[in-house]
């Protein structure tokens, strides 16, 4: 039977993995590549990167992380941040990664989901949503881009059926209120979209421990949880989220495998 | 041994070629590797690799962009008995057809036909049943004695992403299940090839050890 995945997610800022709350007071936390090697060897089930670099020509130093951790890890790689056009796709993917994750400029230009879905299939394309509580939408929540700063007078739920039809393989759905909390993932959010959406969900966001990977799963369907700062901060390990989701009856891969 | 990755412009060749590199690097293994379009190259290799992700009629339409390759295909791996891996839309191609997206016929080199997975009902947590089915899943193993199960327990899981299944398959052409809502042919294959649903070069250490066991599998 399908596992229920955890997602290891590294934020990286001109090569170098960062950490920091909301991109603010970034820290140099080291290489992505060995980082990405150990969590695949520590069971990841998949790894995200999420270049922040601000400009263009450090965006490229991206490839060459990609490519490394790819020649080593053999487990399926997200990438994102910055991916504007048909060309950042073809670059990324022949870089080695599997999947390529757009969000601002989905918003910007709704056409790239679904040119880039017809170019590379669907499976390779997911829409990162940026979530935040809004009480004047039909949903309760709004479209951001630029890690929550920007509005986008798009509401969460349409946004994410609209993706789909678009050719969206899977949804990467972070609550930015949740977001640096550690409180645990947003589950009415997660719920809502998880439940009206055919593809799978990967929930972000507040994840302080493996009760909320548990939680998110059990109480808002998601299909996938992603972390990022408690395994850098080494607070949790993939092992213990797992070994906490499957004593509470959720399938997970095997650690060692 | 010469092992070609055949090369139709489908997305992931980078992640193949690297897996198959690793794989025969940490086992010793000779083998030289080449991802190519070249008709030449491939009739000359001894072992074929069809990678393929993205849907079915493009693949198809890809693999038609090189005039002769399918042509080529069938004769080395049907009439010379060449070693041959078909992995995703690769596997998928080498059933009759597929029903994604229109009717686009495949190699027909094993029965059945690729249908979407069924979405109905909910799954063991009572969460709706997702396409694509997307992630790891264990084998349901049928022919426990094919020699490319070697150590491959039902236990060990494999990176599964697609959203079609083959039906009306042979019992005797699938080697192994896995359960999704249906049971789907994850391994199929008779005589010189096999193909996966899964992706093997994306599975980890149990991904090695399949593209190991493939590779070193005398038909």
């Amino acid at each position: 039977m399908l596992t229920t995945r955890v997602i290891a997610c590294l934020d990286v800022h001109n090569g170098r993995t960062v950490k920091g709350i909301n991109f603010i007071n970034l820290k140099d936390a080291g290489d992505p590549v060995e980082q990405a090697k150990e969590y695949s060897a520590l069971g990841a089930d998949e790894i995200c990167f999420l270049d922040i670099s601000a400009t263009y020509e450090k965006r490229n130093t991206m490839f060459d992380v990609i490519s490394k951790t790819a020649e080593s890890c053999f487990v399926p790689l997200t990438v994102g941040g910055g991916v504007k056009n048909l060309q950042d796709f073809r670059d990324l993917l022949n870089s080695g990664a599997d999947k390529v994750s757009i969000n601002s400029s989905a918003v910007y230009n709704p056409k790239i989901i679904k040119d880039s879905s017809e170019k590379f299939g669907n499976q390779c394309v997911v829409l990162a949503i940026d979530a935040v509580e809004n009480k004047s939408f039909p949903s309760g929540y709004e479209v951001t881009t630029h890690g929550g700063r920007k509005k986008t007078n798009i509401d969460a739920l349409k946004w994410a059926k609209q993706g789909v039809r678009n050719g969206a393989g899977e949804i990467l759905l972070t609550s930015m209120n949740s977001d640096g909390t550690k409180k645990g993932y947003n589950l009415k959010l997660t719920k809502l979209i998880s439940e009206n959406v055919a593809v799978p969900v990967i929930a972000s966001g507040g994840a302080g421990g493996p009760k909320d990977m548990v939680e998110v799963v059990l109480k808002a369907g998601a299909s996938a949880v992603l972390a990022a700062s408690i395994f850098h901060y080494g607070i949790h390990s993939i092992h213990s989220v797992k070994k906490e989701m499957s004593e509470n009856g959720i399938l997970t891969r095997d650690c060692d495998n | 041994m010469k092992l070609i990755i055949i090369d139709f412009g489908s997305g992931n060749l980078k992640s193949v070629e690297n897996a198959f590199k690793n794989c025969v690097y940490t086992n010793k293994l000779k083998f030289t590797i080449k991802v190519t379009n070249k008709l030449d190259l491939i009739s000359k290799a001894d072992h074929l690799v069809l990678p393929g992700v993205g849907s079915f009629p493009d693949c198809k339409k890809g693999l038609q962009k090189i005039s002769g390759l399918i042509d080529l295909l069938t004769d080395e791996v049907i009439n010379k008995k060449k070693k041959f891996l078909g992995i995703c839309v690769g596997m998928q191609l080498m059933a009759n057809y597929s029903r994604e997206k229109k009717l686009t016929s495949g190699f027909g080199w094993l029965c059945g036909n690729f249908k979407k997975i069924k979405t109905n009902g909910l799954d063991y947590l009572g969460r709706n049943y997702k396409i694509p089915h997307m992630g790891w899943n264990n084998l349901q193993i049928q022919n426990k004695n094919h020699p490319i199960l070697d150590n491959i327990t039902g236990n060990e899981q494999y990176y599964f992403v697609h959203s079609y299944a083959l039906d009306n398959a042979k019992t005797n052409q699938i080697i192994a299940y896995t359960i999704y809502n249906q049971k789907i042919p994850a391994i199929i294959g008779k005589d010189n090839y096999v193909g996966v649903q899964f992706h093997p070069e994306k599975s980890g250490n149990s991904g090695q050890k399949f593209i190991y066991n493939w590779l070193k599998w005398i038909p």
